[in-house]
């Protein structure tokens, strides 16, 4: 899905490449190997080593090495300790305390105690970009010992600790932070540094042991180089002639090329669910999606598991449902709810009072998802909804959608925990709610979910969830799936809720 | 030839700051959301609204362009918007880049084409056909279908140089020549094959003048008579092709820098422009204009030394 036009590939990063956690993982490196270099090939270039300015997901790989984290991420993306050893919530659920490991310092011996973690937090969030965006319900910071950080919220984020554990938990040193060095240099107190020497930004950047790192046992290489490549073909070669040890594969089509060429291939879902979403739930400016049976019709129109080999090249799972399949509030049964029946489809629009369909502007998205697009027109023209394209740069289109010029489009969103699923495009207010629909009884169940904990969460979440698919909120075809390709020379677990496997999770193979 | 010169360089600083003006407007009027891209589909609409008074994008466009230029004057091209690194440094790591295939790939076609032009426009017969036949596949050849070709064999199936990469000359020499080699004969197979034709026209031209024949008539060896006197009066126009070619070739690298991995002027450029990172593709479009400025420079200076006749005026 992913285009070999730089444009494609840029827009298909922005629409489906920002993952909501880091990718760490509690794979211990088992075999005891240990040494030489790892080399990887993201597929964005940096960003500014300032993490104000950080954003997620791809990213996250130029993050990793210098800056360690408040905490980690298991393969699951369930925060496990790491800077922070301990932490607890109060009972309503606002006031978050963190108990600090001690004697750690960043690179230029500044300290790493609670007010360095407070400077962090409150410099972080300043900043407009992704990691940013994870700390704007922060209230108030306290320092309560040297060891212990009380962080307050303006309302309860069931995804705020697991946040943590990605770049938003991300730590700089207080005295970088204050001098606006990190511009340039990154200072931090991760299991690397960067050699400045080494590295030619935009093209190379090798990082190299921190020597005072506590918890080196779990990073086995002694290098670490980044390479960043775009370009599916250029990104192929690589891998194949032994120039990197892992990247995305973009192209589905070269997948097996990437097998045949002698690399493992790693397959996971990175937390983004692809198909119809229809926007316009109160009929706005497209009258006939505001009745539920026409937007029950299109979820009856598609072939999904079709879909997933003509669309994906067999790369996704078909779903009916926005949220993904490791989140609590997913229930396989739901898959169920609207089988392919193009017959009942166009009763349902009949009875809907469209016996004859109706037609609708869709952004033309045809030079980014082009096997996408022409799905999406043919199943819907099969059951009489005839599909106008409109032609949209691909650099405005985010834009576009967002004003809400589109009652319906092809898409992909991120969807990670239940809770960021529902952040982002199931709020009244959320930016992904491009309409603002809302309903009572959705509102009450999102609001009994953010404020209860564990099971009783957990079957809010799932109610939600029934609720939109009953609703018809959308029409999803697939939870998106990633390729890892690796050398024979390194061994890599996958990462939940990332597009791609984290620094944790590579170990030297044999 | 001195008012002359001056004349070309004060032409030069003109179509740089009418071309980066040009840009500058363009940018601001493809609606691009800059701010948006930067920050992420998830981010919210206040995010955005910050990242934009923070880049100052809020400002009018006139003021915008007026804080560019009386920056740019001094030398200061600011900052990338996405990566954050200067673009002066930005453009330091990369012109090496680009000028090392752009020049290799220039080197290549002066000299094939050279051999190939005299050769076909001297032996004629089947060679001349063959020559002929040549250029005409290499003229519709794409560069971007040979550097996939190249990489796909030479460098992944038998390994012989580098796939992607490029590595600087002063960290090792031998290593610099292996990452550009591939990239360079992708950018010169296009350009010999316009170039030779060029030189075998020019070459047939000059030998049926009388003053060839009259130089032949006198003893002149078939060597000195080719060398010196053929060819240096047919090269003028191989010269200008030449010419053009630079600019084509730095075109070119824009497709051949992304097959190879290589982080060029061409891919800043394309990226630059497609993301809406106005600081870096305002430095690149100086610096490429300046770049063609001072190569057609070069161009006439040499045309002067080869041909007295274009010193007068």
């Amino acid at each position: 899905m992913r285009r070999r036009t730089f444009v494609g590939a840029g827009v298909v990063a922005i629409l489906g490449g920002t993952a909501a956690c880091s990718g760490e993982s509690d794979t211990s490196s088992g075999n005891g190997a240990s040494g030489g270099t790892l080399t990887l090939a993201p597929l964005v270039p940096s960003q500014p080593w300032d993490l104000k300015d950080a954003g997620l997901g791809n990213n996250t790989q130029y993050y990793q090495p210098v800056y360690d984290s408040l905490l980690r991420l298991d393969t699951k993306a369930e925060p496990i300790p790491n800077v922070a050893t301990k932490w607890s919530y109060d009972s309503t659920g606002t006031v978050l305390t963190l108990t600090l490991r001690t004697g750690i310092t960043f690179t230029d011996g500044a300290a790493l105690d609670a007010s360095a973690v407070k400077k962090n937090l409150e410099h972080t969030r300043t900043g407009a970009n992704e990691a940013a965006g994870q700390l704007k319900g922060i209230k108030d910071v306290e320092v309560v010992g040297a060891d212990t950080v009380k962080v307050t919220l303006s309302a309860p984020d069931p995804s705020f600790v697991a946040n943590l554990g990605s770049v938003a938990g991300m730590l700089a040193s207080p005295q970088a932070i204050d001098a606006g060095t990190l511009k340039d240099t990154p200072v931090g107190s991760g299991p690397y540094t960067l050699d400045k020497g080494a590295t030619t930004n935009g093209s190379v950047y090798t990082f190299v042991r921190n020597e005072k790192y506590w918890n080196a046992d779990e990073f086995p290489f002694d290098k670490i180089v980044l390479k960043p490549l775009a370009d599916p073909t250029a990104i192929l070669n690589a891998l194949r002639s032994g120039q990197v040890d892992g990247a995305l594969i973009t192209t589905p089509k070269n997948v097996d090329a990437a097998r045949s060429g002698g690399l493992n291939i790693l397959r996971y879902q990175p937390g983004d669910v692809a198909g119809v979403y229809i926007w316009d739930r109160d009929g706005k400016i497209s009258k006939p999606l505001g009745e539920l049976k026409v937007r029950q019709a299109i979820n009856h129109a598609f072939d999904r598991a079709t879909l997933i080999k003509s669309v994906y090249g067999g790369l996704g799972e078909p779903t009916a449902q926005v949220f993904n399949p490791i989140s609590t509030a997913y229930d396989a049964s739901l898959n169920d709810t609207y089988p392919y029946d193009p017959a009942k489809a166009k009763s349902l629009l009949a009875e809907a009072g469209y016996p004859d369909g109706f037609s609708v502007d869709i952004p033309d998205v045809g030079p980014i998802f082009p096997e996408a697009q022409a799905a999406m027109v043919q199943y819907l023209g099969d059951i009489g909804i005839k599909c106008k394209l409109v032609t949209v740069p691909s650099t405005e289109l985010l834009n576009q959608l967002l004003a809400g010029k589109f009652a319906i489009s092809y898409f992909s969103l991120a969807s990670f925990r239940s809770w960021d699923t529902i952040t982002i495009q199931a709020r009244p207010d959320s930016l992904w709610n491009l309409f603002k629909n809302s309903d009572p009884e959705l509102t009450a169940l999102i609001d009994s979910a953010q404020n209860s904990t564990g099971d009783s969460q957990n079957a809010d979440f799932k109610e939600i969830n029934t609720y939109l698919v009953d609703q018809a909120w959308n029409a999803p075809w697939a939870v998106v799936e990633n390729s890892y390709a690796t050398s024979r020379r390194v061994k890599v677990t996958a990462q939940a809720f990332t597009p791609v496997p984290g620094l944790y999770n590579f170990t030297p193979a044999g | 030839m001195k008012t002359f010169l001056a004349r070309r360089l004060l032409s030069g600083v003109v179509l740089v700051f009418v071309i980066s003006s040009l840009t500058f407007v363009l940018m601001r009027l493809t609606g691009t959301d800059i701010a948006r891209n930067i920050v992420g589909p998830t981010a919210t609409t206040q995010q955005v609204a910050a990242k934009e008074a923070e880049l100052g994008l809020d400002r009018s466009v006139v003021v915008q362009y007026w804080d560019w230029l009386t920056a740019a004057v001094r030398g200061d091209f600011g900052r990338s918007w996405f990566s954050g690194d200067t673009v002066t440094s930005s453009l330091t790591d990369k012109l090496p880049v680009t000028l090392s295939i752009v020049l290799g790939g220039l080197l290549l076609s002066a000299v094939a084409s050279v051999l190939l032009g005299v050769a076909a426009a001297v032996r004629g017969g089947l060679l001349d056909r063959v020559v002929q036949l040549l250029a005409i596949i290499g003229f519709a050849v794409p560069s971007f279908l040979v550097a996939l070709v190249l990489a796909l064999f030479v460098a992944v199936e038998w390994g012989w140089l580098p796939a992607t990469g490029y590595t600087p000359f002063a960290v090792s020499p031998s290593a610099w020549f292996e990452s550009i080699t591939l990239p360079s004969i992708s950018l010169a197979v296009g350009a010999v094959a316009a170039t030779a034709q060029q030189v075998r026209g020019a070459m047939v031209d000059v030998l049926r003048k009388d003053y060839i024949r009259t130089l032949r008539s006198r003893g002149l060896s078939r060597r000195s008579l080719l060398l010196k006197h053929a060819l240096r009066n047919a090269a003028p126009p191989a010269l200008t092709v030449l010419g053009l070619q630079f600019v084509g070739l730095v075109g070119g690298a824009v497709v051949v820098e992304k097959v190879f991995g290589l982080t060029g002027i061409g891919s800043a450029a394309n990226s630059a422009a497609s993301s809406g990172d106005s600081p870096l593709l305002m430095g690149v479009v100086v610096v490429m204009v300046t770049l063609v400025v001072v190569v057609n420079l070069l161009l006439d200076v040499a045309q002067g030394w080869l041909n007295p006749k274009v010193r007068v005026g």
